[in-house]
C-alpha cells in the first residue's frame, strides 16, 4: 500500500460522480419518453403532417366545349394566348446577368424593368397590376420560385415566338400558353352565346365543388355560355404531387386524373342567316333614320325559326356587344358603358324583354274569338273611326263613357272576320274581346277566356328555349290587376286587353311562338337552340331534357330528347285539351270550372291563316311585300308604350303614345317552314319598318336555302 | 510537483471503448449530414462532408497528441493560458469581424476558428487546476466566490459576443465542477434558487433575438406556423414521422425535400430521427451516454483530483451540450445554436470536444493501479 501525498490523491469524491450518473440517467429517461410519445404515439398525426408539408394538390384544367352554328360555323373556341412569364429559380446567379435580361426583355415587350413596387396596397394581380419586370421576378423569387409568374399576357404570337426563341439565352424567361375564349362572330353572336368571367365570389364555394379554381377558370356569365356552363366546362383532372420546401414539384404521390375536356354545342343557328336578319334590322333603321334626318331607331329583334321542328334560326338582339373584349377580363369601363346604354345591350331582348304586344296580340283575340263562337268568319261586324262604351268597374257601375278609336281613323265600315284581321281593325277586336251592345252580346270574349287562349299561343309563360334571360310576359286577369294595382278590373282593360295593350307584355320571342303555332295549325314545337351536343371525338352525345330544364345522358320520365335533336311537339291546341272553360266571370276574377277544359277546332287555324294571308296581299303589308316571291303570311303590330326613356323626351302625350313596331309573319304560307318576328323600339307604325324586315329575312332565307340545296351558285 | 512518484503513461490502459463510440458518432453524424445536404446544391458545393471527415482526421491526431501529453502539464501553464485565452477573445470582441450577426468566429484564412470552442477547453484545464488546489476549501462560501469570478473572467467576454449558450456552458462546467469538488449540499440549495430567480431577474437585460427566442419557447403563436416557430414546429413534425423505424435513410421528407432547416447542425438529431426512427435514434443517444460515463469512469479511475475534474468538466461538457441539443429537438427547451457533439456539422466544435477526449485519454492512461 503506498500512500500518497494529499496532491497527487483523488479525492473527488465517488458518491458525487454517481450523482451525475443519476442526473444524465432522469433526462435522457425523459427524452426517451418523449420520443415515444411524438415517434410511438402521435407518429400517425405527425406522418400526416409530413405528408401535408410535401404534398401539392395540382388542379388541371378541362378545355372548355366549343359552341358550333348548325353548318359548324364556329361561334366561340379557346384560342391559344401567349404569355410572358419569368422562373426566379431558373434565371442566371449573376446579378449583372439578370439585369441584363431584363432589359432586353423590357425592350422587346414594352414592360419596364421597374415600376411600382409591389406591396399590399399596390399587389401583384396576375395579367392586371402594372409593374415592373425586376419587381415582378422579385416577387416570384419570394413566394413561389420554381413557379412561373406572368410578366406580360397576351403578348402577340411574333413576340412570342422570339421571346422562345430568346428563352435559350435568357434561363428563367419562357412562354407560358393559356386558352382564353375566343368568340369569331363576335357582336353578331354575343347576345346569344354570352361570355365568360372570373369565377365570382357569391358562387365561389359553389364552383370549388366542382373542381373549378377561382381566379384562373372562368364561368359563363351570359347567354349559352352560362345556360350550358356544366356542359361546355369539363371536368378539371388533378394532380397529388409531392413538393419541395421551395415548392418545386417532385413526382406524382397518387395516379393523375387527366382532365375530361367540356362537350361541344352545335346551335340550331344559321350564322349566315343570323348575319343576313342583322344586316337587314340595321339597315332598314338607317334608311328611317336617315329618311327622319334623325336616330329615332336604335334597338330591335329578330328572330327566325322553323314552326315545324321548333329550331331557332337566327336570333338577333341589336345592338349587342363585344364579347371579345371580355375575354381576358371584363374592362370596368367597357362594361359600365354598357350597362348605362339605354338600349341595354347586355340583355338578350329576345326573349328577355316584356313589351306590349300590341296588335300582333289580336291572334289571341281572333282565335278565342272564332273557337268561342263570339263571331262566326262571315259574321259582317260595323267598323266605324271609334266606338264609345261605358268603362265599369263592378257589374252596376253606372260607369263613364270612354272613347276607344281605330287606328285607322276614316274607319273601315264593315269588316268579316277575314279583313278584320288582314286590316288589324282595332274596332272589330274590341268588340270580340269586350263585347259591343246587341252586335257582340255578353261581354264578347272576356278578359278570363282571353288569357286561357294566349296562354295556348305561347303567352305568359317561359316555354323553355333555355337561355338565362327568358322570362314569362304578362297576362293579367282581375285578381292580377287587384294584387298589383289594387285596383278592380274594368270592362276598359278588357278592351285595351283584347288588342295586345295595357297590362299584356309579351317577350318578342313569345310574339313569335304565336305566329309559329297558328302557322303549324295549333301545334307548338319545342322551340330549341340546341341541334346536338357533341365530345370532344366528334361524336353526337345522345342527351335528353329533364322536366327540371337539365341535360341528362339517359332518357328519364317526362324527358324529351335534344341531342341528336328530334322534334318535340309541346302541345296541339287542336288535339289537347288546354283551352280553360269559365263560369260567370265575376269582379272577384276568373272562375274556372274544374276539369272543363277543351281543344280549339282545326278549322279556327284555317280562318287565322286565311286572315293573315290576306294582310300580306291586301291587308297591313300589302305594300311590304309588293312584288314578293315569297308567300307569306303576318301580322302587324303597333304597340303603344310609355317607358322611362320615353317619358324623358316628352313623348308621352296621353292619346297618342310612342309606339314599337312588330310585325310577324310565316311562309310560305300553305306549308310554312319559317316564321320571322320583327322588333323595333320606338319603330312607328308596324308595317312600315318591321314588315320589310321580316320579308327580306324570309327572302334571305330562302336564297340560303337554294345556295344550300344546289339550285344557285354562292356568290 | 514536489513529490518524486510519477505515473507512467501505459497506452494497455487506453480506452478503445470510448474510441470505437467516438469514431461511431462521427461517422454516424457524417453519413447524417450527408444525406442531409443531398439535393441541396449550394450546401453540396460547399464539401460539407469532406471538410467534416477532415476536421475528424485532424481531431483525432489532435486527441492523440494530447493523449500523450501528460495532463498534469496543463495544470502547471493554466495561468499563461487563462491570461492568453482572455487576451484573445478580448481583441476578437474589439475587432472581431461579424458573422451571423456577432463576432465568434478567427478567420485565419484557411479555416474559421471559433475561440468560445477552445475557451470552454481552457476553462476546464483551469478550473480543474483551481479546484484541486483549493479542494478542502470548497465548503467556504468566499472560494466559491473566487472559482465563479475565475470562471467568468472568460465567460464575460463570451457574454459580450453576444454568445449566450456558450455561456451557460460555461457556467455549467464551473457548477458540475465545484459540485464534484465537494459543494455542501446547502450550498447546493441556495443555488438552486438562485438558479430559478436569477432568469426572472436577468430576462430584461437580455438582447432582443434571445428575448424573442424565450417567449416563443414558452408561449407559441399558435397562428404564428410559419412564423418564428416554424423551424421547431418541423423538427417536431420530422421527429414524429419518424415513427419506430424511420422513413429510411435518404428518404426522409422533412430532410430531403428541405422542410427541416440546419438538419445537418443544430437539427441532426431530428433529421436522424426521421429517417431512422425512435430506434435508431434510441441507439444513437446510448452510445453518446456510453461516451459520457467512459468519460466519468476516467473521472473515477484518475490517479489523481486534477485528471479526475478534467474528466468530469469533459463529460459535463459533452453531456450539457447533448441535452440542450436534444432538448431543443424535443420542443423541451428554448432555441439555442448549441450543436450535438460529435455528430452535428462543424468543425470547430468537433476539434474542441476531441481535445476534450484527449484528455480523458490521457488521464486514462496514467491511472494509477489499484493495488490490493
Amino acid at each position: 500500500m503506498t500512500h500518497g501525498q494529499s496532491t497527487i490523491r483523488n479525492e473527488v469524491q465517488y458518491w458525487r460522480i454517481l450523482a451525475f450518473v443519476v442526473a444524465l440517467g432522469l433526462i435522457f429517461s425523459l427524452f426517451i419518453a418523449r420520443l415515444f410519445v411524438l415517434q410511438i404515439m402521435q407518429t400517425v398525426d405527425w406522418t400526416a403532417k409530413a405528408e401535408e408539408n410535401s404534398t401539392e394538390e395540382i388542379n388541371i384544367p378541362s378545355l372548355r366545349g366549343i359552341i358550333y352554328d348548325r353548318n359548324g360555323v364556329i361561334l366561340a373556341e379557346n384560342e391559344a394566348a401567349y404569355n410572358v412569364v419569368i422562373t426566379a429559380a431558373n434565371l442566371p446567379d449573376d446579378d449583372g446577368a439578370i439585369q441584363e435580361i431584363y432589359r432586353q426583355l423590357s425592350r422587346l415587350i414594352g414592360v419596364p424593368v421597374n415600376l411600382n413596387k409591389i406591396s399590399p396596397e399596390n399587389p401583384y394581380v396576375p395579367c392586371i397590376s402594372e409593374h415592373g419586370i425586376a419587381q415582378i421576378a422579385e416577387y416570384g423569387e419570394s413566394s413561389t420560385p420554381y413557379q412561373p409568374v406572368a410578366v406580360k399576357c397576351d403578348v402577340d404570337r411574333r413576340i412570342a415566338m422570339m421571346v422562345k426563341e430568346k428563352s435559350v439565352d435568357w434561363p428563367g424567361v419562357d412562354i407560358e400558353i393559356q386558352a382564353l375564349r375566343e368568340y369569331p362572330t363576335g357582336s353578331l353572336t354575343a347576345s346569344l352565346v354570352g361570355f365568360l368571367g372570373p369565377v365570382p365570389a357569391a358562387l365561389e364555394d359553389f364552383y370549388v365543388e366542382q373542381g373549378l379554381v377561382p381566379n384562373r377558370d372562368k364561368v359563363g356569365y351570359a347567354g349559352i355560355e352560362l345556360q350550358y356552363q356544366d356542359v361546355l366546362a369539363g371536368v378539371n383532372g388533378r394532380r397529388v404531387v409531392q413538393t419541395d420546401v421551395a415548392g418545386q414539384e417532385l413526382r406524382d404521390v397518387q395516379p393523375p386524373i387527366s382532365a375530361r375536356p367540356g362537350l361541344s354545342l352545335q346551335l340550331t343557328i344559321d350564322a349566315r342567316l343570323q348575319r343576313a336578319a342583322e344586316d337587314i334590322l340595321k339597315t332598314e333603321m338607317d334608311d328611317w333614320n336617315r329618311h327622319f334626318g334623325d336616330l329615332r331607331y336604335t334597338s330591335g329583334v329578330v328572330i327566325a325559326a322553323n314552326p315545324k321542328t321548333g329550331e331557332i334560326l337566327a336570333m338577333v338582339s341589336y345592338p349587342s356587344y363585344e364579347n371579345n373584349r371580355m375575354a381576358r377580363l371584363i374592362p370596368a369601363y367597357y362594361y359600365n358603358q354598357l350597362v348605362n346604354d339605354p338600349t341595354n345591350p347586355l340583355l338578350n331582348h329576345a326573349v328577355g324583354d316584356v313589351l306590349p304586344a300590341g296588335s300582333v296580340f289580336k291572334l289571341t283575340t281572333a282565335m278565342g274569338a272564332l273557337n268561342e263562337g263570339v263571331v262566326t268568319p262571315d259574321q259582317i261586324i260595323s267598323t266605324p273611326p271609334e266606338i264609345e262604351v261605358t268603362e265599369r268597374y263592378y257589374a252596376n257601375d253606372p260607369g263613364q263613357a270612354r272613347k276607344f278609336v281605330d287606328w285607322n281613323k276614316a274607319g273601315f265600315g264593315h269588316l268579316d272576320f277575314v279583313h278584320g284581321l288582314a286590316n288589324s281593325s282595332n274596332v272589330y277586336f274590341y268588340k270580340l274581346g269586350g263585347g259591343y251592345k246587341d252586335e257582340i252580346p255578353n261581354g264578347g270574349l272576356g278578359i278570363c277566356r282571353l288569357k286561357t287562349y294566349a296562354a295556348g299561343l305561347g303567352y305568359g309563360d317561359a316555354a323553355g328555349i333555355y337561355l338565362p334571360d327568358e322570362e314569362d310576359g304578362l297576362l293579367p286577369d282581375p285578381t292580377w290587376k287587384r294584387i298589383n294595382q289594387s285596383e278592380s278590373w274594368s270592362s276598359g282593360d278588357t278592351y285595351i286587353a283584347s288588342v295586345g295593350q295595357g297590362y299584356v307584355l309579351a317577350t318578342p320571342v313569345q310574339v313569335l311562338y304565336s305566329a309559329m303555332i297558328v302557322a303549324n295549325d295549333g301545334k307548338f314545337i319545342q322551340p330549341t337552340l340546341i341541334r346536338q351536343v357533341i365530345d370532344s371525338n366528334g361524336e353526337v352525345v345522345p342527351m335528353w331534357r329533364n322536366a327540371d330544364g337539365d341535360l341528362i345522358r339517359e332518357p328519364a320520365p317526362g324527358s324529351f330528347q335534344v341531342s341528336p335533336f328530334e322534334p318535340h311537339l309541346k302541345w296541339d291546341l287542336t288535339v289537347d285539351p288546354l283551352i280553360q272553360e269559365f263560369g260567370e266571370t265575376t269582379i272577384r276574377g276568373c272562375e274556372p270550372i274544374l276539369g272543363q277544359t277543351k281543344t280549339v277546332q282545326p278549322w279556327v287555324f284555317d280562318v287565322i291563316k286565311q286572315g293573315m294571308r290576306l294582310a300580306v296581299t291586301s291587308g297591313t303589308l300589302e305594300r311590304q311585300f309588293e312584288n314578293a316571291t315569297v308567300l307569306a303570311a303576318g301580322k302587324t303590330g303597333t304597340a303603344e308604350y310609355c317607358d322611362k326613356y320615353a317619358n324623358a323626351r316628352n313623348l308621352c302625350i296621353p292619346g297618342s303614345w310612342p309606339t314599337h313596331a312588330w310585325t310577324i309573319g310565316y311562309a310560305p304560307f300553305d306549308n310554312p317552314e319559317i316564321a320571322v318576328v320583327a322588333y323595333v323600339y320606338n319603330g312607328g307604325e308596324g308595317a312600315s319598318v318591321a314588315g320589310p324586315i321580316i320579308r327580306r329575312t324570309m327572302e334571305a332565307y330562302f336564297e340560303l336555302k337554294n345556295i344550300d340545296s344546289g339550285t344557285v351558285q354562292a356568290q | 510537483m514536489r513529490s518524486g512518484i510519477s505515473i507512467a503513461s501505459n497506452w494497455r490502459y487506453f480506452d478503445f471503448w470510448l474510441l470505437g463510440a467516438v469514431f461511431l458518432l462521427i461517422i454516424f453524424g457524417v453519413t447524417m449530414i450527408s444525406s442531409a445536404i443531398a439535393g441541396n446544391i449550394e450546401l453540396v458545393e460547399l464539401n460539407l462532408v469532406q471538410r467534416q471527415l477532415i476536421f475528424a482526421l485532424a481531431g483525432t491526431v489532435l486527441m492523440l497528441i494530447v493523449a500523450a501529453i501528460d495532463y498534469r502539464l496543463w495544470a502547471s501553464i493554466s495561468r499563461p493560458m487563462y491570461v492568453i485565452t482572455i487576451l484573445l477573445l478580448a481583441t476578437l470582441y474589439i475587432v472581431g469581424s461579424a458573422l451571423y450577426g456577432s463576432a465568434r468566429w478567427f478567420d485565419t484564412g484557411v479555416i474559421l476558428i471559433q475561440p468560445s470552442e477552445i475557451a470552454k477547453i481552457v476553462l476546464i484545464m483551469i478550473l480543474a487546476d483551481f479546484f484541486t488546489r483549493n479542494m478542502e476549501r470548497m465548503g467556504n462560501l468566499v472560494w466559491i466566490g473566487r472559482s465563479f469570478l475565475t470562471t467568468m473572467g472568460i465567460t464575460i467576454w463570451i457574454l459580450l459576443q453576444p454568445n449566450l449558450s456558450t455561456a451557460i456552458v460555461m457556467l455549467v462546467l464551473w457548477f458540475t465542477m465545484l459540485w464534484a469538488s465537494g459543494l455542501r449540499l446547502q450550498h447546493l440549495l441556495m443555488f438552486v434558487i438562485g438558479a430559478i430567480t436569477l432568469p426572472l431577474v436577468a430576462f430584461p437585460f437580455l438582447v432582443d433575438y434571445q428575448q424573442r427566442r424565450v417567449l416563443n419557447f414558452l408561449f407559441p403563436d399558435p397562428n404564428a406556423s410559419y412564423g418564428e416557430i416554424y423551424n421547431i414546429q418541423q423538427a417536431l413534425i420530422a421527429i414524429g414521422s419518424g415513427g419506430l423505424l424511420g422513413q429510411g435513410y435518404g428518404h426522409g421528407t422533412q430532410v430531403q425535400l428541405r422542410f427541416l432547416k440546419v438538419r445537418w447542425s443544430d437539427f441532426i438529431f431530428s433529421a436522424m430521427a426521421q429517417e431512422f426512427g425512435f430506434v435508431g435514434i434510441v441507439l444513437v443517444m446510448g452510445v453518446i451516454v456510453f461516451v459520457i460515463l467512459r468519460c466519468l469512469r476516467a473521472a473515477r479511475l484518475a490517479s489523481d483530483s486534477f485528471g479526475a475534474l478534467l474528466a468530469v468538466g469533459v463529460a459535463t461538457m459533452i453531456a450539457f451540450q447533448t441535452i440542450v441539443n436534444i432538448g431543443v429537438n424535443l420542443n423541451l427547451m428554448p432555441a439555442t445554436g448549441l450543436t450535438l457533439p460529435f455528430v452535428s456539422y462543424g468543425g470547430s466544435s468537433l476539434l474542441s470536444i476531441l481535445i476534450g477526449i484527449g484528455l480523458v485519454q490521457s488521464v486514462v492512461l496514467r491511472h494509477r493501479q489499484l493495488e490490493f
